[in-house]
């Protein structure tokens, strides 16, 4: 050890340190300044910079001891006294913000930048800005951010606005998350921000290969390691099964997973996990586990996993189970069609990366019999359960509990670290924080599966869709984890986006010796839609019809009827989203413009769609409990979990409008088995449309108790009251009036029935209608260098009413770094004979940077959806759909050339070009 | 200022602590080795709740620095489990309803260990003498010594066994 000091924020510390130690060590556990966050520890992602003589410094890159007389300022140094610096603020107005984990990074890029450069270009933003990752915002916002923050330093002002604090119109108007503030000062306490006494530090042990059973596994040397407080291995697990895509108590999906086995499935599947005193022991205590493994052959493509041949990755065989869905008469409808065309194509297996890694905390309380685990998790309720069927205990001594989440786009929906940390807390006593390193993250969390499509679709003359067949061969890798609902929810979405009177859908979910595939934002969608809208482009093309042109003529009207159930599709605008989008593109005009040269551009659409919920499928149900305070504020309860898309900021809005009332006004209690009242989870687009509507629902049950008692305070008649600026009034007369604060006093204080204004109120979904997108793309494509620039993007999307625009934008923005990077760059590479991914670094798998993102544009269609809340539906998984097909489209476009697997790099690109002439 | 290397056993185990000269056995026990069990109550050694055993005798920790209790025997509530079984005090203040809020009882349960283990057959007069440094605010302390004479009877029976 080494004494040093540091001068951080202008206070000077005097630390000791290994000579090893980075500064993000001693910033974040010496020193507790955990504003500064940790996405990689490689140097690949900036969400730890920090400034360093004005310069922004990836402080993981750092050494301690070499920062010594430097002046270095972390995110808690920006804003001093309570005052925010404007660039914070400009973050915050431009809805910059979303999961927050990578904005105290980007907020220090951008001041290094603005510092020295008080007028930057946008190009010299995203320059600024190059390696600092984000999956929430797509980049969109934060550029604007940077702008206006140079704005308003140039013209002296701080951004600082006085806002009104209640009443008048919410929904409908943009606003910034409620914990943004929070965020861009580096105060929001996430799961590796979070510290208890005696809590320990636990790391998992990976499997170095793709399928073997443990011939001999020795942990003595580990445990007789100094500060190791627990070794668990399959002979300590649990011999009880479990899916961790569980949704809900009896959810009949195979339960094929253990915390640990004595069989590894994939390259990366669960061996051992250690507990110590600091993180570095328990490092070095996994590297002391002696593994004997004996090898099984493996398998990793899904359709040489159905041959006879194939080693079975489970007993039973490597079919999960044939999964189809049919209209009409599919065979018919081919032979009558005057063409039929095919296709096979195939998708890569693509990974969330969400900023934040996975981290769990537990703490088994023996005395109590209580195991207490939080989480950066989607789903508390379903997590509970998991644990208290593992654990034998009762649900009500299980507690999960939600800190805010640094993104997790499906990643963090299934029970991945909970079990093994609350293992550790088991055997150990003590609280275990357990983290994940970046390159486990990639690969032994949950990943999108990997598929290939069998397209074959009947047209007339005219391009009039008469029939489709469709099958698919779906990876779910080791374990079954989602390998039924996401093909079942896929093949849902076929039947309404075109109107296909016959079409069929097979799914084949395939055990291989892959990582595990699950839940990930579109859940299905992005794969068919990906396959299909490139196949179907393929067909416009062929029919020498415009691809704007074929989709007018074959996308679903309102009101159509789904062939598959003969129910109505709602007011699904796709149709709408086409034409606006068109127009504002300038579909026409782009595509008559000239291609050649080594620069090529073209252009391209995708149409998709994605659900609000899980009704017709299984249980959809959340249940919103609001109380009144004596003040007029309310505190509002939900087991939703908010992941940075803005959940809870959503529900204050529909709960404030209702009630007259600002949303700053109502706190939220979030995601606590044991404070919170029942969820089924983050996911399937859920939020708008079944936890607003419980919003609402609760709202509208505190209005009426409010006007109740507010007309025998004022002695006149309930209906001719309203709520509105804090009171309840006459409408007729208003300056009768009472404010809420005295009706909740007066209902309290009551002599005739004393009485607390509250609601507890569950809703459950009625309907599923979809929600509907079109996308278009414009590229340039170096020929030489098969180099994809994408120019211009325009999204349009039918979410029936926004209510909160400014996080719609958000999520449609982040929605399109997400599928650009699935069309163009992003994919998991496994080594063909090993299984290993091969690029499970955040340099070597591609995701789009601030300066790859094209100029965005977002139109909105609102015509409404009842019964959404306010006639909203979902935007979070729809925005991400059609993104991967508009692209490619428009590269096939610019080169006249055919793709049929993604993503579309410049290898395949140059590939391709060599054989075409 | 210097840190004082101390070891200190605590419940039979061994601990390693870096701690300022004048820090209490209380703040030893509660923040650096997470043994929140004790409780403190004034801190000046007037209410008992902070009270341990330190080589057979009941103490208020809050009295005692931390270095003073280098090479001693030191055992808090959390000692008094024994693998999940808990000790005859504890059940039998949970059988006479011996505690309320429950932040007097970890003293007053080592005040009453310590006088057992020295007279497993106190009198009545005994008993009150022994926790007569601790206060009990909700009980009245009747069904405290009621507790603690059934664990001195229950072992009489067992001496005349």
């Amino acid at each position: 050890m080494e004494k040093i000091q540091l001068k951080i924020n202008g206070r000077l510390y005097s630390v000791k340190v290994n000579p090893n130690w980075t500064l993000l060590k001693v910033l974040r556990q010496i020193l507790g300044l955990t504003g500064t966050k940790c996405g990689c520890a490689t140097g690949d992602c900036g969400a730890c910079k920090v400034l360093v003589n004005g310069e922004a410094v990836k402080s993981c890159t750092l050494l301690a001891r070499k920062a010594q007389g430097k002046e270095i300022v972390t995110i808690e140094g920006l804003s001093r006294g309570g005052e925010l610096h404007p660039v914070q603020r400009a973050f915050i107005e431009t809805g910059a913000v979303q999961c927050g984990f990578c904005t105290p990074g980007m907020i220090i890029a951008a001041k290094a930048l603005l510092d020295k450069n008080p007028n930057p270009s946008r190009e010299e933003i995203c320059e600024a800005l190059q390696d600092n990752l984000c999956r929430c915002t797509g980049y969109v916002k934060i550029i604007e951010a940077v702008e206006l923050a140079a704005a308003w330093l140039k013209g002296g002002t701080n951004g600082a606005s006085g806002e009104c604090a209640t009443g008048g119109q919410v929904v409908g108007k943009g606003r910034p998350l409620r914990d943004a503030v929070d965020k861009v000062t580096g105060r929001t306490v996430y799961m590796a921000d979070m510290r208890l006494p005696g809590m320990l530090y636990g790391r998992v042990l990976f499997s170095p290969v793709a399928h073997a059973r443990i011939k001999r596994i020795d942990v003595s040397k580990a445990e007789a390691l100094p500060g190791v407080r627990a070794v668990v291995t399959y002979k300590d697990s649990p011999r009880v099964p479990y899916n961790s895509a569980l949704r809900f108590k009896g959810h009949d999906i195979p339960h094929d997973e253990y915390i640990f086995d004595d069989t590894v499935r994939y390259l990366g599947d669960r061996v051992a996990a250690v507990a110590a005193d600091d993180p570095e022991t328990a490092e070095k205590a996994l590297r002391l586990i002696e593994v004997e493994y004996e090898e099984l052959p493996a398998v990793f493509d899904p359709e040489e996993a159905l041959k006879p041949e194939a080693p079975p990755v489970h007993e039973g065989g490597n079919l999960i189970k044939k999964l189809e869905a049919a209209a009409g008469d599919v065979e018919r409808a081919l032979d009558g069609a005057d063409y039929v065309f095919t296709d096979r194509i195939k998708l890569p297996i693509v990974t969330h990366v969400a900023l934040e890694p996975h981290a769990s905390l537990a703490q088994f309380d023996a005395a109590a019999g209580k195991l207490t685990v939080w989480s950066a998790n989607q789903n508390i309720f379903a997590t509970r359960i998991i644990l208290s069927e593992i654990f034998g205990l009762s649900v009500n001594k299980v507690r999960v509990i939600k800190p805010p989440v640094g993104g997790a786009f499906g990643g963090k929906l299934e029970a991945i670290l909970e079990p093994v940390a609350a293992l550790l807390s088991l055997k150990s006593g003590k609280p275990v924080l357990v983290e994940m390193k970046r390159r486990d993250i990639m690969v032994s969390t949950r990943t999108r599966h990997s598929a290939v499509y069998y397209l074959k679709t009947g047209v007339k003359k005219d391009g009039t869709i008469v029939g489709q067949d469709i099958t698919a061969y779906f990876n779910t890798g080791a374990y079954a984890s989602s390998a039924l609902n996401v093909p079942s929810a896929m093949m849902d979405k076929a039947f309404r986006l075109y109107r296909i009177p016959n079409l069929r859908v097979t799914v084949y979910p395939v055990y291989t010796n892959c990582p595990v595939a699950g839940a990930m934002r579109g859940y299905g969608s992005p794969q068919l839609m990906a396959a299909r809208e490139i196949h179907l482009d393929k067909v416009a093309r062929k029919l020498g019809l415009d691809p704007v042109e074929f989709r007018r003529r074959n996308l679903v009207r309102p009101g159509d009827i789904n062939p598959r159930f003969g129910t109505s599709l709602g007011n699904c605008r796709v149709l709408d989203c086409l034409e606006k989008g068109a127009e504002r593109f300038g579909w026409e005009a782009k595509s008559r413009q000239p291609k050649g040269g080594r620069f090529r551009r073209g252009i391209g659409v995708a149409a998709g769609n994605h659900g609000n919920g899980t009704f017709g499928v299984h249980v959809d149900m959340t249940t919103v409990a609001l109380k009144m305070n004596e003040d007029g504020t309310l505190t509002m309860f939900t087991g939703t979990q908010d992941l940075g898309q803005g959940s809870t900021t959503m529900m204050c809005m529909v709960v404030a409008q209702v009630l007259g009332l600002s949303p700053d006004q109502i706190e939220v209690v979030e995601a606590d088995t044991e404070l919170t009242p029942w969820d089924l989870g983050t996911y399937a687009s859920r939020g708008v449309w079944v936890s607003g509507n419980a919003a609402l629902k609760a709202a509208q049950s505190i209005r009426r108790q409010l006007i109740e008692v507010a007309a025998s305070m004022l002695g006149v008649k309930e209906e001719d009251l309203e709520l509105g600026g804090g009171f309840a009034y006459c409408r007729h007369s208003p300056d009768k009036k009472v404010s809420l604060q005295d009706i909740v006093v007066a209902a309290q204080l009551s002599k005739e029935g004393s009485r607390e204004i509250r609601a507890y109120e569950s809703f459950a979904s009625v309907a599923g209608p979809n929600s509907y997108g079109v996308h278009f793309a414009e590229v340039e494509v170096d020929t030489e260098t098969g180099e994809v620039k994408v120019l211009n993007y325009v999204a349009v999307h039918d979410v029936g009413r926004a209510i909160n625009p400014l996080l719609v934008e958000g999520q449609i923005e982040g929605g399109i770094q997400m599928g650009l990077g699935y069309g163009l760059t992003e994919e998991l590479i496994l080594d063909k004979r090993s299984g290993k991914v091969i690029n499970a670094t955040l340099k070597g798998y591609k995701l789009f940077r601030a300066k790859d993102m094209p100029r965005v544009e977002v139109l909105l269609v609102e015509e409404g959806e009842s019964p959404g809340p306010f006639g909203a539906k979902s935007i979070g998984e729809a925005a991400t759909v059609p993104v991967a097909p508009a692209v490619v489209n428009a590269v096939a476009d610019a080169l006249g050339v055919e793709f049929d697997e993604l993503p579309v790099t410049p290898q395949r690109i140059l590939a391709k070009l060599r054989r075409t002439p | 200022m210097s840190l004082l290397d101390l070891k200190l056993k605590v419940n039979g185990k061994e601990y390693r602590v870096k701690v300022r000269p004048h820090k209490r056995l209380l703040d030893v026990l509660r923040d650096d080795l997470h043994l929140t069990g004790t409780k403190e109550g004034c801190g000046i050694g007037e209410c008992g709740a902070c009270t341990v055993i330190m080589d057979g005798r009941a103490v208020n920790s809050c009295l005692v620095l931390a270095a003073s209790a280098e090479g001693k025997e030191i055992y808090t509530i959390e000692g008094l489990e024994q693998d999940g079984k808990l000790h005859p005090l504890q059940e039998a203040f949970m059988r006479h309803n011996a505690l309320q809020c429950g932040f007097c009882t970890p003293g007053m349960i080592m005040s009453a260990k310590a006088l057992l283990d020295k007279n497993p057959h106190p009198t009545r007069e005994e008993i009150k003498e022994a926790i007569s440094g601790n206060l009990c605010r909700c009980t009245g302390y009747r069904q405290i010594i009621e507790a603690i004479e059934e664990v001195s009877e229950s072992a009489s029976k067992g001496a005349r066994e």
